[in-house]
C-alpha cells in the first residue's frame, strides 16, 4: 500500500494527467445525471403536488399517437367529449366533485408583444373552482370571474413584470382579447407547470377563446369512503371516454413533461459514455505503460519470490488510489459543475431548469462505480498481461512493446468492418432500419483493426513525412508504427471526438437542409409573415386580408395548420388557397392538380405520383374527412412543423372550426416603393405575427436547429478536451520510454527544436489519422443512419463539407496542441540525462 | 571565443599524453572541476583535470567504477557542463556556446559510439549511419560512405532496422556512425562494453584502423585492459585526477598499472 502512493507521488504528472481525465468523465457523468434528476424530479414532484386532490380524470379516446419525428406533435390526439359530459360525471354515483377543464393554446401579450420564448408551450386553462381539483393556487390577487379577467403564473408575472390590475391581451384560436389580470397563481409550490406559461380564465370566457365545444378532460373527486374502482367502472359505462385513475394520470403527465428532457438526458448520457470511453483509453494506455516501464523490476520481484498476485495487487491499489482520488474530486466538480451544464444546456433554449439541485444516492453511486471500476479495470488488463510474462523473459526482454501486430486481431477485426459495412448497404437498399444495427459493429471493428491501421499509415506516410520534414518526419512516422497498440488507442479517443462531430454535423447540417431547402426552392412570395412559435399557428386571420388591402400588394396567401390522424398517426395538416398559393410558393405537383382541392379533394406530399386517385382518411379531433387523393407535390411549405398533406382551407374550418394562420405570403406589385414598410407596420401593430424578408424567411427556417448545434459544440468542446488530455498523457509517456533515443539523438546533434518537431510531427500524424478515420466513419455510419431512418423529415443526405475540413483541421491542430507540452519538455531535459535515465 | 592557453601548461604537466605539439590535440581539458551536489554531500568527479587528446591518435581512458573517467569523457565531448575550467574541441571553447552551438558542434565535429542506445530504432541502418550528417542538412560523401561501409562490413545490412541486426552489427552501424561525418573527434564509451569477444575485438579493429589509415583521432573509455591495449596512449583516472598516462600500452603493461592503483 505505502509503496503503491510513493509510487504515485513519484510519477505526479503522469498521475495528476490521468487523473484529470478520470475526474472530467466522472464530472461530467454526474452533472449528466444530477441535471436530469433535477429536471425531471423537480417536474415529477410538481406535477404529483398538483393532481393529488384529483382521484380520476375522464378523457376523449386516443385517435392517434405522436409521430415521434422531429416535427411530429408530442402529444396523443384524442377524440372531443360530449358537452355535457361534466354535468353527468357528477351524477354519478360515489362522485363527489366534477370540474371541467378546458385546455387550449393561450399566449400573453402585452404592449402589443407576446412574452416568452423558448421551449415552454402556451397553455390557455380554465380556473377550477374546487380547490382540491385544481391543480393552480392562487398566490395574489382573485379568481377570474368575468369574461375578460385572466390570472397568470407567477414564472409568466415574474418574466413580463406583472400585477394585478395591469391591462393585458391574451391570443388565443379566435384571435386577440383585452384582459385584466386580477391574480397570480403556482402550479402547487412551483412559479409555473413544467414547460407551460399558462394563462388561466373564467368558466365564462374559455369556450368561446380556447375555441373549443367541450371540455378538454374532466377532473373527478370521489368521495370518501366509496369503493374508487366501482366509482371509476361506472364511470366508465357512462359514455364513450376514457377514465384514468388519478395516480396513472399523474404518473402520465409526468412523462409527457419530461419527455423532452428525455431526449436531452438520453444526449447529455451519450456524450458522458464517450467521455468516460475516452477516460478509460487513457487510464489504460497509462497503465500499460507504467507496467511496461516496471516490468524488469516487477521480474526481479518475481524472480526473488513474490507472486503473480502481489504484484497485480500492487498496481489495483495504485489504480484504486488514483482512480478513488480523480472520482471524488470528480463527484464534487460534477455537483458543482451542474450549473455550467445547465448553461450549456440553456444554449439549446431549453427553459425548464431552475429549482433545486437533485443530487441522488444512485447518481453518486453510479459516477463512483463507473470512475473507479473503469480505473481498475483499465489497469488490471494491462498488469495481468505483465505478470503472467514469466520472470526470465521480462529481465532480458526490453520494456518496448511488441512492433507485430497480431493479424488474427486484424482479421477478426476486418470481419466486423465488413459486417458493418455489409449491414449499412443492405440497410440503405432495403430501407430497413433493423440492418443499421450491423453498422455499429464497426466500433469493435476499429479498437481491433487500430493498431494494423496505424502501422499501415505510418509506413504510407512515411515517405511524405521524410520528404516534408527530412529524417525527423521518418522517425515520427517511425515512432507510430513502433507502438501500434498504443498509437491506436490513443488514436481511438481522437476518433470517437471526430466521429461524434461529424455525426451531428451530417445530421444538422441535413435537417437543416431538409426544412430549408422546401423554402428555398419554393418561395416566391416577397415578404413571409411567420407565427410566434414554431408549433403552433398564432397569426390573427383578419391580418390576410388586412394586408390584401394595402396598396401595391399583388398577393396574399395565408396557410393555417391543424392536427389530424392519417393511418393512427397524428400528422400536421395544412389548410390552402389552392389558386392563390401556387403564385407565391411553389408546391412543386408532380401529379394531379392543385386547383381541385377546392371541391373537397387533399394534396399528398411525396415523390410518388402513383398515390394519384387513391382515398384518404384524416381524423380530426371532432370530424373525420375522407378525401380523394387529387394531387401530389414534391415539397412542403418548409419549417419543423410543415405539412405533409393539403387541402382547401374552406375544408379545413369545416373541419375543425376556425383556425388562426401558422403562415403569411406576401407578393407585392411590380414597382413597388414603400409596400414592404407599410406591411412591417401592420405586422407589427398585430400580436403573434412577424414579418420577414424572403431572405430572411429563407434565412431563419431551420434556425431551431441552430440553437441545437450550439448545444452539441459545447459538449462537443468537452468531449474534445478529454480526448487531447489523452494526447498529451499518451504523448509524455513515449517520450519518456523513449529518452535513450531522444538523447542519442541530442547527442548526435538535433536541436531542442528538432525533437520538438518530432514530437509534434508524430502527434500531427496521428490526430490526422485518427479524424479521417473518424470522419470517414461517422460519414458512413450517418450516411445510412439517415437514408434509412430520416424519412419525410430528412428526404435526403446534405454533407457539411466544410465542417468536416474544419473538424479535421482543428482536430490535428488541437493535437499539436496537445503534443507542445510534452514536446517542450523533452527538450528543455539535459541530453545526459535523456541518454543516462533508463540505464 | 577565448583562444587556448598556452601550449607550454599542458605540456609540463603531462607531456607524455601529448605526442609533439599542444596545438595537435583534437580535445582538450583545462583545469576541469566537475562537482556534483553542494555543501556537505558534493562530490567532486573531475578535480582540476588538464588534458589534452592528441589528433590522429587512439586515446584511451581507463579507472575504476567512480573514477570520474565518463564525467571526463562527456565534459570534453560537450555533453555534460563544466563546473570549472575549460574544454576545448580543436580551438572551440565549449563554455563560450549555447545550447543551439552545442549541439551544431556535436553534430558537426564530434562522433558518438555509446554501450547501448546507438541507433534510431525507427531508421535503417543507413539513415541511422547519415543521421548527423542529414540533422545538418548535408549529404553524406559517397565516397566516404562506401569506404566506411566496406570496412565495416556492412554493405548489405544498409536497409536493415536496428531490430534486425545482431549486437555486433548494430554496434559497428554506430562506429560508421560516428565515423562517417568525419568529425575532428570520436568518442567512444564503452563502446564493447554489451558485446562478445569477437565482435568487440572486430570493433576495436575497425577503430584502430581509422586512426592508421584516415588520422582519426579517437577518445575511448573503457574498463577492459585487452580493449585500451589497441590504443595510442592511456590515461588512467582515480578519484577524478589524472593519475598516470602510459604510451604504447600492452594488456601487460596496462594491467600493472591497474594493480598499482588497486591497492
Amino acid at each position: 500500500m505505502r509503496s503503491a502512493a510513493r509510487s504515485v507521488l513519484a510519477s505526479r504528472g503522469r498521475f495528476v494527467l490521468t487523473g484529470a481525465a478520470i475526474t472530467l468523465s466522472v464530472a461530467f457523468l454526474v452533472a449528466t445525471l444530477v441535471l436530469s434528476d433535477s429536471m425531471r424530479g423537480r417536474a415529477a414532484g410538481d406535477i404529483a403536488e398538483a393532481l393529488a386532490g384529483t382521484d380520476a380524470v375522464v378523457q376523449g379516446v386516443v385517435l392517434g399517437e405522436p409521430g415521434g419525428g422531429p416535427g411530429d406533435p408530442e402529444r396523443s390526439v384524442r377524440r372531443s367529449l360530449d358537452s355535457d359530459i361534466t354535468e353527468r360525471v357528477a351524477t354519478v354515483d360515489g362522485v363527489d366533485g366534477a370540474a371541467s377543464q378546458w385546455v387550449g393554446f393561450a399566449k400573453l401579450v402585452v404592449d402589443g408583444s407576446s412574452v416568452g420564448t423558448g421551449t415552454a408551450s402556451d397553455v390557455g386553462r380554465n380556473w377550477v373552482a374546487d380547490p382540491a381539483l385544481n391543480p393552480f393556487r392562487l398566490a395574489r390577487g382573485r379568481p377570474p370571474a368575468e369574461v375578460g379577467e385572466i390570472v397568470i403564473d407567477r414564472s409568466l408575472a415574474g418574466d413580463a413584470g406583472l400585477a394585478p390590475g395591469d391591462v393585458v391581451q391574451v391570443l388565443t384560436t379566435t384571435g386577440i382579447h383585452d384582459a385584466t389580470i386580477t391574480g397570480v397563481a403556482t402550479f402547487a409550490s412551483a412559479d409555473a407547470a413544467p414547460l407551460q406559461r399558462t394563462v388561466l380564465l373564467p368558466d365564462g370566457a374559455v369556450s368561446a377563446w380556447l375555441d373549443t365545444a367541450a371540455p378538454t378532460e374532466v377532473l373527478v373527486d370521489v368521495a370518501e369512503g366509496a369503493d374508487r374502482a366501482e366509482v371509476l367502472d361506472r364511470l366508465s359505462e357512462l359514455t364513450e371516454a376514457e377514465v384514468i385513475d388519478g395516480p396513472d394520470h399523474i404518473r402520465t403527465m409526468q412523462d409527457v413533461a419530461t419527455s423532452p428532457l428525455q431526449f436531452l438526458t438520453v444526449f447529455l448520457l451519450a456524450f458522458a459514455v464517450v467521455a468516460v470511453l475516452i477516460g478509460v483509453t487513457i487510464i489504460f494506455n497509462t497503465f500499460a505503460l507504467t507496467v511496461a516501464r516496471r516490468r524488469r523490476e516487477s521480474a526481479l520481484l518475481r524472480a526473488i519470490g513474490a507472486e503473480r498476485r502481489q504484484l497485480l495487487g500492487g498496481v489495483v491499489i495504485e489504480a484504486a488510489l488514483v482512480g478513488t482520488i480523480a472520482t471524488l474530486v470528480g463527484l464534487v466538480c460534477g455537483v458543482a459543475g451542474v450549473g455550467a451544464l445547465r448553461w450549456l444546456v440553456g444554449l439549446a433554449g431549453i427553459t425548464l431548469l431552475t429549482g433545486p439541485t437533485i443530487v441522488s444516492t444512485t447518481s453518486i453511486a453510479v459516477a463512483a462505480t463507473v470512475g473507479i471500476g473503469a480505473t481498475i479495470l483499465s489497469a488490471w488488463i494491462p498488469a495481468r498481461r505483465a505478470a503472467a510474462t514469466p520472470p526470465i523473459e521480462a529481465l532480458r526482454e526490453s520494456a518496448a512493446e511488441a512492433r507485430v501486430v497480431s493479424p488474427a486481431r486484424t482479421a477478426s477485426g476486418l470481419v466486423l468492418a465488413a459486417v458493418a459495412i455489409a449491414g449499412g448497404a443492405v440497410a440503405v437498399l432495403r430501407s430497413s432500419a433493423a440492418w443499421v444495427v450491423l453498422v455499429v459493429a464497426i466500433v469493435p471493428a476499429l479498437v481491433l483493426c487500430g493498431p494494423a491501421i496505424v502501422t499501415a499509415a505510418a509506413r504510407g506516410s512515411a515517405r511524405v513525412a521524410r520528404r516534408v520534414a527530412g529524417v525527423g518526419g521518418s522517425i515520427a512516422a517511425g515512432n507510430l508504427a513502433a507502438s501500434p497498440r498504443r498509437s491506436a488507442s490513443t488514436a481511438l479517443a481522437l476518433m470517437l471526438g471526430t466521429a461524434m462531430v461529424t455525426m451531428f454535423g451530417i445530421f444538422a447540417t441535413s435537417l437543416t437542409s431538409a426544412v430549408g431547402t422546401d423554402v428555398r426552392d419554393g418561395l416566391q412570395a416577397d415578404l413571409v409573415v411567420t407565427s410566434a412559435t414554431a408549433d403552433f399557428p398564432t397569426i390573427d386571420p383578419t391580418l390576410a386580408g388586412r394586408i390584401a388591402a394595402l396598396p401595391e400588394v399583388d398577393a396574399v396567401a395565408a396557410l393555417s395548420i391543424a392536427e389530424g390522424i392519417v393511418a393512427g398517426k397524428a400528422e400536421a395538416i395544412g389548410g390552402i388557397d389552392p389558386t392563390a398559393l401556387p403564385t407565391l410558393f411553389d408546391l412543386d405537383p408532380i401529379a394531379g392538380d392543385l386547383a381541385d382541392l377546392s371541391e373537397g379533394g387533399v394534396a399528398v406530399v411525396g415523390d410518388d405520383p402513383t398515390l394519384l386517385g387513391g382515398t384518404l382518411a384524416i381524423e380530426f379531433e371532432g370530424s373525420t374527412l375522407e378525401a380523394p387523393i387529387v394531387a401530389v407535390v414534391a415539397r412542403s411549405t418548409g419549417g419543423f412543423e410543415a405539412p405533409l398533406y393539403f387541402v382547401d382551407r374552406a375544408t379545413l374550418d369545416a373541419s375543425v372550426g376556425r383556425l388562426l394562420d401558422a403562415l403569411l405570403f406576401v407578393n407585392l406589385a411590380d414597382g413597388a416603393v414603400a409596400a414592404d414598410e407599410d406591411v412591417r407596420a401592420l405586422v407589427r401593430a398585430t400580436p403573434g405575427s412577424f414579418f420577414e424578408t424572403r431572405t430572411e424567411h429563407v434565412a431563419n427556417s431551420g434556425s431551431e436547429i441552430a440553437a441545437f448545434r450550439n448545444f452539441i459544440d459545447g459538449m462537443l468542446l468537452l468531449a474534445g478536451f478529454i480526448a487531447l488530455l489523452g494526447v498529451a498523457n499518451t504523448t509524455a509517456l513515449a517520450i519518456n520510454e523513449r529518452s535513450g533515443e531522444l538523447g542519442l539523438l541530442r547527442a548526435v546533434g538535433a536541436t531542442r527544436r528538432e525533437l520538438r518537431r518530432i514530437v509534434r510531427l508524430e502527434v500531427a500524424l496521428l490526430s490526422f489519422v485518427a479524424a479521417s478515420i473518424g470522419i470517414a466513419v461517422a460519414f458512413g455510419f450517418g450516411w445510412a443512419l439517415i437514408d434509412v431512418t430520416g424519412g419525410a423529415e430528412i428526404p435526403s443526405v446534405v454533407v457539411p463539407w466544410s465542417r468536416l475540413a474544419v473538424t479535421l483541421v482543428v482536430a490535428v491542430a488541437a493535437g499539436v496542441v496537445a503534443a507542445a507540452w510534452p514536446a517542450f519538455r523533452v527538450s528543455r531535459v539535459p541530453v545526459l540525462e535523456l541518454a543516462g535515465r533508463d540505464r | 571565443m577565448s583562444s587556448r592557453p598556452d601550449s607550454t601548461v599542458v605540456d609540463r604537466q603531462y607531456g607524455s599524453a601529448l605526442s609533439g605539439n599542444a596545438d595537435d590535440a583534437a580535445a582538450m581539458l583545462v583545469g576541469a572541476v566537475k562537482r556534483y551536489g553542494f555543501g556537505q554531500s558534493a562530490v567532486v568527479a573531475l578535480d582540476d583535470v588538464t588534458i589534452g587528446f592528441p589528433a590522429g591518435k587512439f586515446t584511451a581512458v581507463m579507472g575504476p567504477s567512480g573514477s570520474g573517467k565518463s564525467t571526463m569523457m562527456h565534459c570534453a565531448a560537450g555533453l555534460d557542463q563544466l563546473t570549472s575550467g575549460r574544454a576545448f574541441v580543436g580551438n572551440t571553447d565549449l563554455s563560450a556556446l549555447d545550447d543551439r552551438e552545442l549541439t551544431r558542434l556535436r553534430r558537426e565535429r564530434i562522433g558518438f559510439v555509446f554501450q547501448a542506445f546507438n541507433l534510431v530504432a525507427t531508421l535503417t541502418a543507413e539513415e541511422n549511419i547519415c543521421l548527423p550528417l542529414t540533422l545538418s542538412g548535408r549529404r553524406p560523401n559517397a565516397a566516404v560512405l562506401d569506404e566506411v561501409v566496406s570496412l565495416l562490413r556492412l554493405g548489405d545490412r544498409m536497409h536493415h532496422r536496428p531490430t534486425e541486426l545482431s549486437g555486433g552489427q548494430q554496434q559497428r552501424v554506430a562506429v560508421a556512425r560516428a565515423l562517417v561525418a568525419q568529425p575532428q573527434v570520436v568518442f567512444a564509451d564503452e563502446p564493447t562494453g554489451n558485446l562478445d569477444t569477437r565482435s568487440g575485438q572486430e570493433i576495436l579493429g575497425f577503430l584502430r584502423s581509422a586512426v592508421d589509415r584516415h588520422h582519426q583521432s579517437i577518445v575511448m573509455v573503457t574498463h577492459d585492459p585487452n580493449a585500451a591495449a589497441w590504443a595510442d596512449h592511456v590515461v588512467f583516472v582515480v578519484d577524478g585526477r589524472v593519475h598516470d598516462v602510459i604510451d604504447h600500452p600492452s594488456a601487460d603493461s596496462v594491467i600493472d598499472v591497474m594493480k598499482g592503483l588497486g591497492r
